[in-house]
């Protein structure tokens, strides 16, 4: 399946993906939430059965690891992305009193995590699990027969992520993939889930060296604390007193563009490309760069990058850049079989430079 | 619940028509009493119903005349049909249970007394304001007074009236459908409504009267989750109405037909039916009879309760299943097949289950009918202990603190609380707090942790929290007022518009905290703490659906110096079933002239031959029991009573008194309660 | 920098700072401003408002820049992040 099939599944109907990058641990004992809260550098206001997304930071106030925090009643679930559970093992050892009743298990071994995302990946779950999935929240979970369902992802569509027993996993998938199939859908691979997490504005900590990089300059204050202490914040705190030099600013460009290249603009140099891909809904490539404070806003047209004589323009741009067909679709009301197509916006409603 | 309570009679004034005989005529041929507002001008909002009370459309006086009204209104329907003759009410032990929310009026329970006086009604009043739940819960509590020997006949049910303010708020919400409201159809939203309904609850064998069903069971929960919308899987609903099961000994299969919530949101609806199904299974959940009453009478708000059990009564009575209007195909994730014949349809039932839900996540549920329970045996009453106190005013933070200002002539500060509740529960969102949410959820919490309680598992279903509360935070309904001036009803701030209700600091605590077993807000006036007591006592000791309830006192009042006033005070008792070394061996609670009644029953319920060795009750303003000192909180209508019991412990517990007894006069009824050290009890 | 990219950036600045302000002292977000991320979501996710704090929201930016949302899905796209309200307002003076 090219890109461009992939892409058009997880944009305009469904597409499943397996999401082996992730860890899946729980956390149990009295002290689980507690402990979390020792290593993670948001507030952990967050109830059972909802997700929280928050980081993990090291003492320099780099993100390690990007973190989504689900109570379960007393235990707890985590989907870690950027470090093993043998290093979120190292960390809580680390910043964990002894004495703490919380014990880690590793998920992994016995489950496997496979997601579904699209604008109508609701109407398959409501075939496969339940029609009252159309009732579950943005950033909520649930415990089911094979498994646990977490509404969430990164692609802007709607989405699914099913832990399922190992035993369980292969059907799931089979029957998942007969019901994606059926709405003209198809299976993704991770270079696809990633270019829509970049056009929806997620941060990826696989992608881009955070080196040098706090939250601020990253644009994640939001996963910050305000009030407690965390790993990472006195370098945070030096950050925020001293200023912060560069942000990251989201742009789009016709092409020419790749990943660590200077941006220039009225003859200096403004900034470096973190990250750059090929968008087929944009017919060009979207990225990320750390610009100069001064001029980390949406909206400039100046900036460019140059390779030996040719130059390709830059135009910096809001994140998200889609209208998300998922923002369309209602699932009380919808269904992909009597879509009309023909009232639908385009999902990008910009424009090269 | 121990069968003691019969329905003889009910009353209305609704949109259906005012009196029994109009209600029944329209309901039976499936009227819908929702038509265009007249009573104020709507077209700056994009919709434009009501159902108003029939006759009333038009007339705009002041709400609380409206209410009051409606609530004689349906009184006196009430009366009749239970044969009832108002005369002579003064002979018999009569008590009011009433559900009602006026929003922003700062005597909620004036309401009552009206009423009371109006009608020669001596017993006790009580006043519950939990929004749509309120009528629902009246219900339950009024069973509650017979059972506990407090009053031989109850009328209970609610009143609440459709205004500007009220309509304005849930319009800026974006819950309001522009055509009536389907219940479970396609269409989303749901119309407001207004009226006045009352059941008369009699004892049984109390005198020659026909017995026209039996409430037999209740349940009460709280979703702990958020201000305006339902916990989405419906656990919240779910737990109230295999509460109501459980208390009326019935299984699910039982149940011949449920009158839902049925707002016809979109919210409501799904987490409803998620609840309908999880307890009654997906099967059973299809194949029973349901219905929503709103289509025809709107949402009555805190009168929505009564009227739906009415309206079921009198379907059963007919031998048919309430309707729901304007069904015109299933919406998704709701019930496939409602009832949705254009009139009732012909079911033979005999027993029925009416749920409520309401703003900040308070659930109801009632079992009710006329088939008789297998066995007549009451529950057997288990010993209620006080494990913690935790008192807060200017100057007091702790039971040490109260007591040198009971004990010493020195005056109380004069300056106000400052809490840091962030600090205090740094675990927990308390962003957006106000000031009765933030002072009741530091003295919870307080309480909670003095008592070495933390909320795990399955202890959070079996934690209660009743409070004694007269009004809505003055900071949010000054916020929602101004509002208004400065933009009009078309654009009222919608986050200070769902803290309008009495109930909102309870379930701000309990979404703090993750309390979400048995819960309530009530008044009765002054004493209103006291009388959240009696409640949490009587519940531990004779429902079986929690193991602690927190009872509380809340005050804070109307008028306000710059930044916090002087007035503010909470005070917070944790009750359970656990032992401790002091025990509430007696309540009474009687109508607000029968102080000494109420003192004698609970000196009866206590069973001692000796008064109790400390007393502080009220005569004429001053203190009794405190060499004659005048109540030196006075002014602290909900709290100063529960400060009262907390200084009783606080001596208990040091061993300067082994018994004592509180009393206070309410606006409402009057409250007396005993506590016990339990080394004296284990020697008598 | 250029004249009319320094105008560009010190208007769109100005008016984020505002928007900013306006979180902070009418929502419940008790953040400085500054650490309010331009690119942050609003809801769901990021700052955590919810269905009711939009509406005050909505009312806010109308009362105050004049710019008018229905609860349409195209409107819901212009109140995402702190940078697309910026935009939508800086749209709503360019067209006047």
């Amino acid at each position: 399946m090219s890109l461009e099939d992939e892409y058009r599944a997880v944009r305009h109907s469904a597409a499943l993906s397996r999401m082996d990058h992730v860890g899946l641990l729980r956390l149990v004992g009295d002290d689980a939430i507690e402990a979390v809260d020792k290593v993670c550098s948001g507030d952990l206001w967050v109830r059972d059965g909802r997700m929280l997304q928050t980081l993990i930071l090291d003492d320099q106030g780099q993100p390690i690891a990007d973190v989504y925090v689900c109570p379960d009643n007393d235990a707890c679930f985590l989907m870690v992305e950027g470090i093993t559970t043998e290093e979120l093992s190292s960390c809580l050892a680390r910043h964990v009193q002894p004495d703490l009743d919380v014990e880690l298990k590793d998920l992994r071994p016995e489950y496997e995590l496979i997601s579904v995302h699209g604008p109508y990946a609701w109407e398959v779950m409501s075939r496969w699990l339940t029609p009252d999935i159309i009732g579950l929240p943005y950033l909520s979970f649930y415990h089911f027969d094979r498994g646990v369902c977490f509404r969430a992802g990164k692609t802007g569509e709607y989405g699914y992520d099913l832990m399922l027993r190992n035993e369980d996993a292969g059907d799931a998938r089979r029957e998942l993939l007969e019901l994606i199939t059926a709405l003209d859908g198809a299976e993704l691979s991770l270079e696809t889930v990633d270019l829509c997490a970049l056009e929806n504005g997620f941060f990826s900590v696989r992608h881009g060296s955070v080196r040098g990089l706090t939250p601020i300059e990253l644009q994640l204050q939001w996963r910050l604390s305000t009030r407690k202490r965390f790993p990472g914040v006195a370098a945070i705190e030096e950050r925020r007193a001293r200023g912060i030099r560069r942000r990251l600013t989201h742009f789009v460009a016709a092409d020419g563009v790749k990943n660590g290249d200077v941006v220039r603009g009225l003859g200096a140099p403004v900034g470096e490309v973190m990250t750059a891909a090929f968008s087929p809904a944009a017919g060009g490539l979207v990225g990320t760069a750390l610009l100069d404070i001064s001029v980390a806003h949406p909206g400039i047209d100046e900036f460019y990058v140059s390779d030996r004589d040719l130059t390709f323009p830059i135009r910096t741009v809001s994140s998200p850049l889609l209208v998300n067909r998922s923002l369309l679709v209602d699932p009380r009301h919808h269904t992909y079989s009597t879509r009309e197509v023909a009232m639908d916006p385009p999902l990008w409603q910009g424009s090269l430079p | 619940m121990s069968h003691a309570a019969q329905i003889t009679g009910w009353g209305v004034a609704s949109a259906l028509g005012v009196g029994r005989d109009h209600f029944r005529t329209a309901l039976l041929r499936g009227e819908i009493g929702i038509a265009p507002i007249h009573r104020f001008d709507t077209s700056a909002f994009t919709t434009h119903l009501g159902a108003m009370v029939a006759g009333y459309e038009s007339d705009d006086r002041d709400p609380s005349a409206l209410c009051h009204e409606f609530g004689s209104l349906a009184l006196r329907d009430a009366l009749a049909h239970a044969r009832l003759d108002p005369e002579s009410l003064r002979s018999l032990r009569v008590a009011l249970s009433l559900g009602a929310s006026l929003f922003g009026d700062d005597n909620t329970e004036r309401l009552a007394r009206n009423l009371a006086n109006e009608l020669s009604i001596e017993g006790p009043a009580i006043t519950v304001s939990t929004a749509c739940t309120s009528s629902t819960q009246a219900i339950g509590f009024g069973a509650d007074l017979i059972r506990e020997g407090f009053a031989d006949v109850v009328l209970a049910g609610g009143i609440d009236t459709l205004t500007p303010a009220l309509f304005a708020g849930f319009h800026a919400l974006g819950v309001l459908s522009e055509g009536p409201c389907t219940p479970f159809s396609v269409q989303m939203g749901t119309t407001l409504g207004e009226g006045a309904g009352f059941l008369v609850l009699e004892r049984r064998g109390l005198r020659d009267t026909v017995t026209r069903a039996l409430l037999r069971g209740y349940g009460l929960s709280g979703d702990a989750y958020h201000a305006t919308s339902p916990e989405p899987r419906g656990r919240g609903v779910a737990a109230a109405i295999q509460s109501a099961l459980d208390d009326a000994d019935v299984t699910a299969s039982e149940i011949g037909y449920l009158n839902a919530h049925g707002t016809g949101t979109s919210a409501n609806d799904t987490a409803e039916w998620c609840a309908i199904q999880s307890v009654f299974g997906s099967e059973l959940g299809c194949a029973l009879p349901l219905s929503s009453s709103k289509g025809h009478l709107g949402h009555a708000q805190s009168a929505a309760g009564v009227l739906e059990v009415i309206t079921t009564l009198e379907c059963m009575a007919a031998g048919l299943a309430p309707t729901t209007a304007g069904f015109d195909g299933p919406r998704r994730g709701g019930p496939p097949r409602p009832v949705s014949t254009k009139k009732p349809e012909p079911l033979a039932y005999e027993l029925a289950l009416s749920s409520n839900s309401a703003f900040g996540g308070n659930n109801c549920a009632l079992v009710f009918g006329t088939r008789e329970p297998a066995c007549a045996d009451a529950e057997e009453s288990q010993p209620v202990f006080v494990s913690t106190a935790a008192p807060l005013c200017a100057g007091v933070s702790s039971v040490e603190e109260l007591a040198s200002i009971f004990e010493s002539k020195a005056p109380r500060s004069n300056r106000g609380i400052t809490v840091d509740l962030a600090a205090e529960l740094p675990r927990v969102d308390v962003r957006g707090i106000d000031r009765a949410s933030e002072l009741l959820t530091t003295v919870t919490s307080r309480a909670l942790a003095d008592a070495g309680l933390s909320l795990r598992g399955t202890a959070r279903e079996r934690t209660g929290l009743i409070v004694g509360n007269l009004r809505a935070s003055p900071d949010s309904l000054e916020r929602f007022h101004s509002s208004i001036v400065q933009r009009g009803l078309a654009k009222p701030d919608a986050t200070s518009f769902a803290q309008l209700l009495p109930s909102a600091a309870q379930s701000a605590c309990a979404k703090a905290l993750n309390i979400r077993g048995p819960q309530s807000t009530i008044t009765i006036g002054d004493g209103s703490g006291l009388m959240a007591c009696a409640i949490a006592a009587w519940t531990l000791a004779r429902r079986r659906d929690s193991d602690r309830i927190i009872a509380a006192a809340l005050d804070v009042p109307a008028k306000r110096l710059a930044g916090s006033e002087p007035g503010d005070a909470a005070c917070a008792f944790v009750l359970g079933t656990a032992p401790t070394s002091v025990e509430i061996v007696g309540i009474g609670v009687a109508g607000p002239d029968q102080l000494d009644e109420a003192i004698a029953r609970a000196q009866h319920r206590w069973g001692s031959t000796e008064p109790a060795e400390f007393v502080i009750a009220p005569r004429n303003g001053v203190y009794a029991g405190l060499a004659e000192r005048v109540n030196p909180f006075a002014g602290m209508r909900s709290t100063s009573s529960s400060f009262a019991l907390a200084y009783a412990l606080g001596l208990l517990s040091r061993g300067r008194a082994r018994s004592a007894l509180v009393a206070t006069r309410g606006n409402t009824a009057s409250v007396a309660i005993i506590v016990a050290s339990t080394e004296v009890i284990h020697e008598s | 920098m250029k004249a009319d990219l320094s105008e560009y950036v010190t208007s769109r600045v100005a008016i984020l700072d505002h928007v900013r302000r306006i979180l902070r002292d009418t929502m419940k977000l008790k953040i400085e401003p500054e650490a309010i991320d331009p690119d942050a979501p609003l809801f769901g996710t990021g700052l955590g408002m919810d269905s009711v704090d939009a509406v005050e929201l909505v009312v806010q930016l109308d009362t105050v820049f004049g710019l008018q949302l229905a609860g349409s899905p195209e409107d819901f796209v212009k109140i995402r992040t702190v940078n697309t309200i910026v935009d939508a307002i800086m749209e709503l003076s360019d067209e006047s």
